[in-house]
């Protein structure tokens, strides 16, 4: 049973990545953000059922998790707003102030 | 019984103190100066005739003793000192020029406002060479072999100002440091093959003489001797490095009479005799002597009839002198040698120092400038006359003794050289007249302006002095009478006696003293009579072969132009590469630059690509 | 033995600059005078203290009275290897470890010295004396530490301390092109202890490893005694191959390994030397920097890298040096004769002095592949030697350009009318570095070309040329400077201020001590020498 969850896991994982690494609109960016935190959430679910030591910390962590990737989407999205409003664009490639 | 030989150390300190004093006092006290360095030399002097006088005795003990220089444990490097009858006989010979000088030079140097360094070069000078002629193993030896270098250095560039005086001590340094190097290695070489590392005399006297040498195969035993011979060639100003030597007559007179005349010079002569078992132990090294000593005192003989510089002859004639000496020795005649380096001290000495004489009333060096002089100054010109018969080889005065020591061996062991010796006494007897007949008698060829008067009282006394000794220093080896050399070498040698050589040596002195008076003296011969039959002849006597010419076309060009090149590569190559490392450096940074683009997302890739290879590395080296 | 023998003497004499440096950084900034008077006495102090190390140093022990010990860095590493048999834990450990021996005490001596001299000879610094001399007593800490240092990663610390200063020191203080002088030197240094930190790491990992009996630990260590014993000791893990063990043992260091560190030690050292072909940074140094600090530079940094070739080269890895003598010697000869030719064409004085600086470097060099008792004297000696010359020298230059405005050899000329002082002192120094007996250059050149005779002749035989040249370009060099008729310019220039006087006749008194009684030095040297190849043709032979 647990192969496929982990396969699950790490294909969803994986286009999460590709999204947060190519996308060039940003909340799509943060949507694959979210994407690869479930993916992991997949993870802990599936080892605290199917691991080599089953218990339910796995899925107490897991609800953890949603927690923070709640918060962390708010706020996420409170600077992608910020953002917006002060350049007028959501473009990736426009947020380059980490050169200077 | 032998307590002055025991305190021979002393003697050296003497002058040595005399120059501490005079470095610590300056210049300022010019009087003091002069006394300074008189009364060392003249302690040394007192101190040596003592020493001397103490193993005149038939039963005088070889006296060495020394202290550790540096200590390896199983190796000992030591200091000492040593006195033979060998050393105590040079000590009165450098002690007594070295007062001489000293007192010749208080009215020479008169004038000159640095004469407290004068003294104090002396006075080291003097120290250096009794320590070398001191000293009891060969490292010590080497020491003071090159202090006196460094000291025939600062003399001879002592008027510093003067560019010839700047070329010439720069170049006597270097060309005898050549001959040096091969001296040092040649000791290198004795140190390890020497059983027990030991460097003194006494024990290679051991070695190499009683038959021990098997311990050396005879080719080390030739390359040692050949490359201390190179120290004698390069000191001693043997052919080919003998080109140093002429041009150190641009230090002050008494510095040629009392350096490159008397002493130093012949310090090379004085190794040949202090380590005459390894030569003698290989009969190459004894033939290559024999003839380099032949061939310069020939070659040297010839340049100087065709110099024009008064000191330039007695410089080259000290050359050809010294290669008497050291055919002597490559003959096997250690007592001709020492006997020759004993006479022609003083007799050199005296003709220097009667020079300075000469060139301190007329202030020229050009022979052809003086003329006439005999009138005016009758000191100088009698004792020049006694020097110059006395280098001619002319019975009774000491230089024919010398010589016919020399010949009479050469006559007994190679006539060859003696055929060369013989020529070398003619063409010494003729360039010897030639300069005695231009420079005093005739008319005088000088501008009116300059006044003629004898020298003071300081300088002529020392050359009656050397004049007494020039006379009579012959007595104590005639070819009846091998006292010196039993003295010297404790009987085992015997005089060579023998007619021919007696009656030859007279004949060529005489005959070139006749030629030379013929067409210098009584002008029945046209003095350009050479020079315009066969031009070339005289063109390359007088440009002394083209030796100097020889060496700046063959080794400084060279040496120049290696320096050129390896500076070209340091700064080309070298200093390309690096540059070339540098901006390669730059532009890899430049390359990798561009990765940081501000782009959030690039660096999320990179990050991952990093991790990935990590991942698979160490996944990876499970399957290697 | 006195009292004293009791105080931590070697941490004194480090900390006295820092100090010195604290006194200095509390002093108002425009007040030279001060500034300098302070450093002075900040150097003086190890100066007196290092001559009594000394004067105490006894020549038939070793010099290991004065070691002293303290923990300093124990990083303790996670137990996942921990192995059965009772071990409790393991851990990494660097030493505060300092020492003398006979081979440091000399060059500590020389370093208290000269640093106290350039200290003199500062009087020509003529900005931020503040940082100048804060800067100059770090450097001298760097230094001594480097002697002292017997853990490799406290070596490594100052090393780099002196590296930093020095990069100060000669970007703020030098000439035209300083920046960039400073630069190469921090690149090429940079470069050096890079490769030098790989060796030591690659050291620590293997030789370094033991257990500790009295703790029962595994321990990684960095302390030089630790490594010295355990590559000596056959039974060591170092030592033992994995078959001897049965199996794996990660801390064996094979003959290659063993090669491999002993040329990047060679490389590390080397470019510090400088060997060869990198010795471009050593020149632009010489050129730019301060004449004080080129004094501290040739007179001690590049005997840093002699000293760490010794120490680390030689005495850990004897074996790979015997096999490399022949391109040791091969390339100290070829230092000694391109330097000598180079420095002939140069037309800048402080030039002739760098390439003379390669040149004698390869006497050292050629000593060290001896590889006898004899030849390592010659290089130690010619090292302490090639100090206190090219101190000497570079003292003068420095005075010399205050009055000229120029070094150039063809501008110069005729100065002994105008300063018959320094013209004789420069004399005098250019003859003991030629090699001049009853100097000091002399035994050390002598004794190294000895000790070279006996293992390699041939390259002995043709360094004797190196005699002759250095002869030459040394000789033309002061005699431009102070023969010949001298430029109007410098008639009216004085000779040297007493305070300029007094480091030139200490250096000189030291050069002249040293050439006539050299057993001052040589017997110090002994016992550490002979302890170098004792252990070498006794135990590691069977290995």
């Amino acid at each position: 049973m647990l192969p496929s969850y982990l396969t699950m896991a790490a294909i969803l994982f994986c286009i999460g990545l590709y999204g947060a690494l190519v996308k060039r609109n940003a909340i799509i960016v943060l949507l694959s953000i979210e994407l690869m935190l479930n993916a992991v959430n997949l993870n802990l679910v599936a080892f605290s059922k199917y691991g080599v030591v089953p218990s339910l910390t796995g899925q107490v962590f897991a609800l953890f998790t949603i927690t923070v990737a709640a918060a962390e989407a708010a706020v996420g999205v409170a600077v992608l707003i910020a953002l917006f409003r002060a350049r007028g664009t959501v473009n990736m490639d426009e947020f380059d102030e980490m050169r200077r | 019984m032998d307590h002055f030989t025991q305190t021979a150390w002393l003697i050296p300190l003497f002058p040595l103190a005399a120059f501490l004093l005079l470095t610590a006092l300056g210049r300022s006290y010019r009087k003091a100066g002069v006394l300074i360095g008189s009364i060392g030399s003249l302690a040394a002097l007192v101190m040596s005739l003592l020493v001397l006088f103490e193993r005149l005795g038939s039963d005088a003990v070889d006296y060495s003793n020394s202290f550790k220089w540096i200590d390896f444990g199983d190796v000992t490097f030591r200091i000492g000192f040593e006195v033979t009858n060998l050393n105590a006989l040079m000590l009165v010979i450098v002690t007594v020029v070295s007062f001489l000088v000293n007192v010749y030079s208080a009215g020479y140097m008169k004038k000159d406002e640095r004469i407290t360094v004068f003294y104090g070069y002396v006075a080291l000078f003097t120290f250096a060479m009794l320590g070398l002629v001191l000293s009891d193993n060969m490292l010590i030896f080497y020491i003071f072999w090159e202090l006196v270098g460094v000291c025939s250095f600062l003399l001879v560039g002592f008027w510093y100002a003067k560019p010839a005086a700047r070329a010439a001590a720069k170049k006597a340094f270097i060309v005898t440091r050549i001959g040096d190097a091969g001296l040092l290695l040649g000791i290198i070489v004795l140190f390890w093959y020497m059983p027990g590392h030991a460097l003194d005399f006494s024990n290679i006297h051991n070695v190499f003489n009683e038959g021990q040498s098997g311990a050396i195969t005879m080719s080390i035993t030739t390359s040692i001797a050949l490359l201390l011979f190179m120290g004698v060639i390069g000191k001693s100003g043997q052919f080919p490095l003998h080109v140093w030597l002429p041009d150190a007559m641009e230090g002050p007179t008494p510095i040629s009479a009392l350096i490159h005349a008397a002493t130093m010079v012949a310090a090379g002569v004085f190794l040949l005799a202090r380590t005459f078992d390894i030569f003698e132990a290989s009969a190459a090294a004894m033939h290559t002597v024999a003839y380099f000593g032949g061939f310069t005192a020939i070659f040297a003989a010839t340049v100087a009839i065709a110099q024009k510089d008064i000191k330039r002859i007695l410089a080259y004639s000290t050359i050809s002198q010294l290669g008497y000496m050291v055919m002597a020795m490559g003959l096997g005649s250690m007592t001709g040698g020492i006997f020759h380096l004993f006479t022609h001290a003083f007799f050199k000495a005296l003709l220097f120092l009667a020079a300075g004489s000469v060139i301190h009333a007329v202030h020229t060096q050009n022979i052809h400038e003086m003329g006439g002089l005999s009138s005016k100054m009758r000191v100088t010109t009698w004792t020049f006359a006694i020097g110059t018969l006395s280098l001619s080889g002319i019975p009774p005065f000491s230089g024919f003794w010398s010589k016919d020591t020399i010949l009479a061996t050469a006559l007994d062991e190679n006539p060859f050289l003696f055929a060369v010796g013989l020529a070398a006494a003619f063409c010494t007897a003729l360039y010897m007249s030639r300069l005695f007949f231009i420079v005093f008698t005739g008319k005088s060829r000088l501008p009116h302006s300059v006044e003629v008067k004898e020298s003071s009282k300081v300088m002529t006394i020392p050359l009656l002095v050397l004049a007494v000794i020039s006379i009579g220093a012959g007595f104590v080896e005639t070819p009846w009478n091998g006292w010196l050399g039993r003295w010297l070498t404790g009987g085992a040698e015997e005089a060579h006696a023998s007619g021919a050589a007696i009656v030859a040596s007279i004949a060529v002195g005489v005959l070139g003293i006749y030629i030379g008076w013929l067409m210098y003296g009584k002008s029945s011969i046209e003095r350009g009579v050479t020079s315009a039959r066969m031009p070339w002849v005289a063109n390359v006597l007088e440009k002394q072969y083209y030796m100097n010419e020889f060496y700046a076309v063959a080794i400084v060009k060279p040496v120049r132009g290696l320096g050129k090149g390896l500076n070209a590569i340091d700064e080309y190559v070298i200093g390309v590469a690096v540059r070339f490392i540098g901006l390669a450096a730059g532009a890899g940074s430049r390359m990798l630059n561009r990765l940081n683009n501000g782009q959030t997302q690039t660096y999320g890739l990179t990050a991952m690509i990093g991790l990935v290879v990590i991942i698979v590395a160490i996944v990876g080296r499970r399957f290697w | 033995m006195t009292d004293l023998t009791d105080l931590p003497i070697l941490s004194i004499i480090l900390v006295t600059p820092l100090i010195g440096l604290l006194v200095v950084l509390l002093l108002p900034k425009h007040r030279n005078r001060w500034l300098q008077t302070a450093a002075i006495i900040a150097t003086l102090i190890p100066l007196v203290l290092s001559l009594w190390l000394y004067a105490d140093y006894d020549k038939h022990q070793g010099g290991s009275a004065y070691g002293e010990q303290n923990a300093w860095v124990e990083v303790p590493l996670n137990k996942e290897t921990q192995a059965s048999n009772g071990v409790t834990s393991y851990t990494l450990t660097f030493q505060y470890d300092v020492g003398i021996d006979g081979l440091s005490l000399p060059l500590i001596i020389l370093t208290t010295l000269i640093t106290a001299m350039a200290a003199f000879a500062s009087i020509y610094v003529k900005k931020r004396w503040k940082a100048f001399y804060a800067w100059f007593l770090l450097l001298e800490t760097g230094v001594l530490g480097v002697f002292m240092a017997r853990d490799l990663f406290l070596f490594f610390i100052f090393f780099e301390i002196t590296l930093i200063a020095m990069y100060f020191l000669i970007g703020i203080w030098g000439y035209f092109n300083r920046e960039r002088a400073a630069n190469q030197f921090v690149i090429y240094n940079g470069l050096g202890s890079a490769i030098m930190l790989i060796a030591f790491i690659l050291l620590v990992n293997t030789a370094g490893f033991h257990i500790d009996q009295e703790t029962s630990s595994f321990v990684y260590s960095g302390s030089y005694a630790d490594i010295f014993r355990n590559l000596t000791d056959p039974s060591a893990w170092v030592n033992l191959a994995p078959d001897q063990v049965g199996g794996m043992n990660p801390f064996h260091m094979s003959d290659t390994m063993q090669t491999v560190i002993f040329l990047l030690l060679v490389v590390a050292f080397g470019i510090k030397l400088p060997i060869l072909p990198f010795h471009t940074w050593m020149l632009k140094v010489h050129n730019e920097a301060h004449p004080a600090i080129v004094m501290i530079h040739s007179g001690i940094l590049l005997k840093m890298g002699a000293y760490g070739l010794i120490r680390f080269g030689i005495v850990l890895f004897p074996e790979q040096a015997k096999d490399w003598a022949v391109v040791l010697a091969s390339l100290g000869l070829a230092n000694l004769l391109y330097g000598a030719l180079v420095a002939f064409r140069q037309t800048e004085l402080k030039l002739v002095l760098a390439y003379s600086s390669i040149s004698h470097m390869g006497i050292v060099l050629l000593g060290l592949a001896a590889f006898n008792e004899i030849g390592l004297q010659g290089a130690i000696f010619q090292l302490v030697s090639h100090g206190l010359i090219s101190a000497l020298l570079f003292l003068i230059v420095g005075s010399l350009y205050e009055r000229t405005k120029t070094t150039t050899l063809s501008e110069l000329g005729g100065l002994a009318r105008s300063m018959p002082f320094i013209s004789g002192i420069l004399l005098a120094g250019g003859l003991a570095s030629l090699g001049l007996p009853g100097m000091s250059g002399f035994v050390g050149e002598f004794l190294s070309l000895l000790g070279l005779f006996d293992t390699q002749p041939w390259i002995a035989g043709f360094s004797v040329l190196g005699v002759i040249l250095t002869a030459v370009y040394m000789l033309r060099a002061v005699m431009k400077t102070t023969f010949g008729p001298i430029d109007e310019r410098y008639l009216a220039v004085k000779d040297a201020r007493l305070i300029e006087a007094l480091p030139m006749i200490v250096l000189l008194a030291f050069i002249l001590l040293l050439g006539c009684f050299p057993s001052v030095l040589t017997d110090t040297l002994q016992y550490s020498v002979e302890g170098i190849f004792k252990p070498l043709f006794s135990s590691r032979m069977g290995g």
